[in-house]
């Protein structure tokens, strides 16, 4: 009878602490130019998830060029989830370190990208280079700022956008190589991340353009004045796909799987999609994207699978060490 | 970081150039996109250093740390959590018997210890120590051992360490006044197998160690297997109530208190020897004595520093329940010892438990000689008569033994230290006591051991 005295006082307890709102903290590891965005959205979520359960959840942000971002959390960096700028750099923490499984893209909509981008010229107002389209970029006496391909996802998308552009007008691999060295030589700095670059190009003073993501560009406009800059739209981009995962064996040790999963399936919500619409990235929502016409410059876009096969042939045959990129920026 | 000079000539260039109505339009034009250019290339280096600047403090809380000091070489994580720390220690010592008729041993060189000593931490709690001993006839580890500190109150030590109670023996040996211990070290046991909780209380102004250990012999060490089923506990207090009193003339005064009890059966407990200043064997228990029942020590003790004078005082009683054979008559014996030493730094260094740090480090170019310091020590051993004959055989042992020291220590630098010192010990014998079976009772022992040591 004591027992079992004590077993349903301990139940009851334990109801009665269950019953307590619970405070839970996420760690979102992003890529650079994210910051505006998950502010935004983590307030959102915030608020929708105290509403649905009442609970309290805190989610922390931490920000850097993509790959470096990856490389931080296969060391150990407890990210409860990823939203990083490419599906490579989410592939890395199954490749590296088995901390998602392999097939990881199917587990959310769009191949786990609730959102897309593309990469966009910024220039100094007046433009006073004449910048028009990607052939400018190799021209000597240009000077192009894109960040460093080895540690930011942006400038993979910058790189392969530039390496296609190049290959449909000069016909081969061998002539896009050219080119693409080219326009490498004119890059006075690589910064590691997007969000460096653009503190290179805008607050520096440095260079004539710089390769940007598409929200990042509208983002300086907002921020920094259409009086100082403008943007001009190649004729041909890359189809950016931003990728997303929650970090299984973190969110398993730390018990966050739930509340993990439901911040990312808030990314495709209409909220979440009318919160990326607003900070310049594509919702994949089209009703949505209507909304914000401005928002978006018109342009032909091609997808990595198309040119490059996917993210594993191109980051292999680029960024690999001694791949393409190595060979060109050593010279 | 912009470069001002650049950018106050950069307006006043343009302003003369423009002045200047020599020049041609072309020629002006062409200036201006130079002074742009090296503007540019300015700004690309700036930027560059920027760059370098924040990758350096990004990385900074994951880069490794490398410590190389006279503390030792050690290898930390950025968050100092885990760490590897490896040290060394020699001692080459010489020592010299005086009117010994040359009977005692040869004047020589004596490896007295030479150690790598590696320690470190694995996350915030965890510390070890691997101590190897390579001086003396076979490598041996002398400590290996880790501590769980659950807070400054509170940690508990397991392994091989040396047991917490003797003053002096808990001190380093390459910081004692003298190069070798007192025969008050020869009555507490040295190095044991247990575990030991340990801590700081009061703002760390009292320790204590308390825990089970196997328990050895006077003066042994473990043979990393206890020698009978029994076990002994061992505890120690020890208080500086005044450290916090700056200025005080009793800031350095720290006492305390410690003891040890157990059972012991066989005929490896108790019956350990006690040895001279020189290491000479002056005393042993016969073979056939066997420990038998309950044994105690206790050993008040004090340590005091006032800047340069240091002062270390203890004594020691150790009593052993024995028999003169299996079936013997059980007898109980208390041994004691006491001594004083002191020291005083003369060029003025703090004298410290831990040795002395010279203001200067010996330097012939700099003229500088490092520091000095004089010591002194009386030390005295008393066997229980009782021993004699049934325990202990009165021809060949001393019954006391009175010892005065006279030391000089040079500190050439925090890790090298050369020590000269002068031991005279006198010996109280039976009139049945013959040199011939144990030449050190021919003669009082007249000793002059020399030192070189480096301990970082």
């Amino acid at each position: 009878m004591k027992f079992k005295s004590l077993l349903l006082a301990g139940l009851a307890l334990s109801l009665a602490a269950g019953a307590h709102a619970k405070s839970v903290e996420l760690l979102n590891v992003s890529y650079d130019p994210t910051r505006e965005l998950y502010v935004e959205f983590n307030k959102a979520f915030a608020a929708h998830w105290k509403a649905k359960t009442g609970d309290d959840v805190t989610i922390k942000q931490s920000h850097g060029g993509s790959g470096k971002q990856a490389r931080g959390v296969i060391d150990g960096l407890p990210a409860d989830v990823v939203t990083l700028a490419l599906a490579g750099d989410v592939d890395a923490l199954y490749d590296v370190a088995k901390l998602i499984p392999r097939d990881w893209q199917k587990r959310l909509p769009d191949n786990s990208a609730p959102y897309t981008s593309t990469i966009v010229f910024l220039v100094r107002k007046g433009n006073p280079k004449g910048i028009k389209d990607w052939d400018d970029l190799a021209k000597p006496g240009v000077g192009v700022i894109t960040p460093n391909p080895k540690t930011s996802g942006g400038a993979r998308w910058n790189y392969l956008a530039a390496w296609e552009f190049a290959k449909r007008k000069l016909g081969s691999d061998d002539a896009a190589k050219d080119f693409v060295a080219k326009l490498y030589k004119n890059v006075p700095v690589l910064d590691s991340g997007a969000r460096g670059s653009t503190t290179t190009f805008v607050q520096r003073g440095i260079g004539d353009i710089a390769i940007s993501w598409e929200n990042e560009a509208f983002l300086v406009l907002k921020e920094f004045g259409a009086d100082k800059f403008e943007i001009v739209v190649p004729s041909l981009s890359i189809l950016a796909e931003p990728s997303v995962s929650i970090v299984d064996k973190v969110v398993r040790k730390k018990g966050t799987t739930e509340v993990a999963k439901a911040y990312l399936d808030y990314l495709y919500t209409d909220e979440g999609q009318e919160i990326a619409a607003r900070n310049y990235y594509r919702p994949r929502n089209q009703a949505i994207a209507a909304k914000y016409p401005d928002n978006f410059a018109k342009l032909n876009l091609f997808t990595i699978d198309e040119a490059f096969g996917g993210w594993a042939k191109a980051a292999k045959a680029h960024f690999a060490d001694g791949a393409t990129f190595d060979q060109i920026y050593a010279k | 970081m912009r470069n001002p000079t650049f950018r106050q000539l950069a307006p006043a260039l343009t302003a003369l150039l423009v002045l200047t109505p020599a020049l041609r339009a072309d020629e002006l034009s062409d200036l201006r996109l130079t002074l742009q250019a090296l503007e540019q290339k300015i700004l690309v280096l700036e930027r560059k250093q920027e760059i370098k600047d924040e990758a350096a403090v990004a990385a900074a809380p994951t880069t490794p740390k490398i410590t190389v000091s006279d503390k030792g070489y050690t290898l930390a994580s950025a968050d100092a959590a885990n760490s590897l720390r490896v040290r060394g220690l020699v001692q080459l010592d010489h020592r010299w018997f005086f009117e010994d008729d040359g009977s005692i041993q040869n004047n020589s060189f004596v490896l007295r210890r030479a150690r790598i000593i590696v320690e470190g931490a694995l996350g915030r709690q965890f510390t070890y120590q691997i101590v190897p001993e390579f001086g003396g006839a076979n490598p041996a580890i002398v400590d290996a051992n880790f501590t769980w500190t659950l807070s400054p109150e509170l940690g508990f030590k397991f392994g091989r360490f040396k047991s917490p109670v003797g003053l002096e023996l808990l001190q380093s040996d390459s910081w004692t006044f003298f190069n070798e211990r007192s025969v008050v070290s020869l009555l507490v046991p040295n190095r044991d197998l247990g575990i030991v909780a340990q801590g700081d209380l009061f703002g760390g102004k009292l320790n204590y160690s308390a825990g089970i250990v196997g328990g050895v012999a006077d003066g042994a060490n473990t043979t990393n297997s206890d020698f009978d089923n029994e076990k002994e506990v061992v505890g120690r207090f020890f208080a500086t109530p005044f450290k916090d009193s700056a200025g005080s003339p009793v800031q350095g005064l720290g006492f305390g208190i410690a003891g040890t009890y157990g059972r012991a059966k066989g005929t490896n407990g108790r019956t350990g020897g006690y040895r001279t200043d020189g290491q000479q064997a002056i005393f042993a228990y016969l073979a056939s004595t066997i420990t038998d029942g309950p044994n105690w020590r206790i050993t008040p003790q004090l340590d005091y520093r006032n800047g340069s004078f240091g002062l270390l005082g203890e004594y020691v009683v150790s009593t052993v329940n024995v028999r003169p054979s299996t079936t013997g008559k059980l007898s109980e014996l208390q041994n004691k010892a006491w001594q004083v030493s002191a020291g005083y730094v003369l060029t003025g260094e703090n004298s410290s438990y831990n040795g002395v740090v010279p203001a200067n480090d010996f330097s012939l170019s700099k003229g500088t000689w490092g520091a000095f310091e004089v010591a002194a020590r009386y030390a005295n051993l008393k066997i229980d008569n009782s021993a004699f004959p049934l325990f202990a055989n009165p021809v060949t042992n001393i019954s006391e033994s009175n010892g005065i020291g006279l030391g000089l220590n040079w500190y050439l630098s925090k890790a090298v230290r050369f020590t000269f010192d002068y031991y005279q010990t006198e010996f109280e014998r039976f009139a049945t006591a013959t040199p011939t079976t144990n030449p050190t009772l021919k003669n009082d022992e007249k000793t002059f051991i020399s030192r070189f040591q480096i301990a970082f």
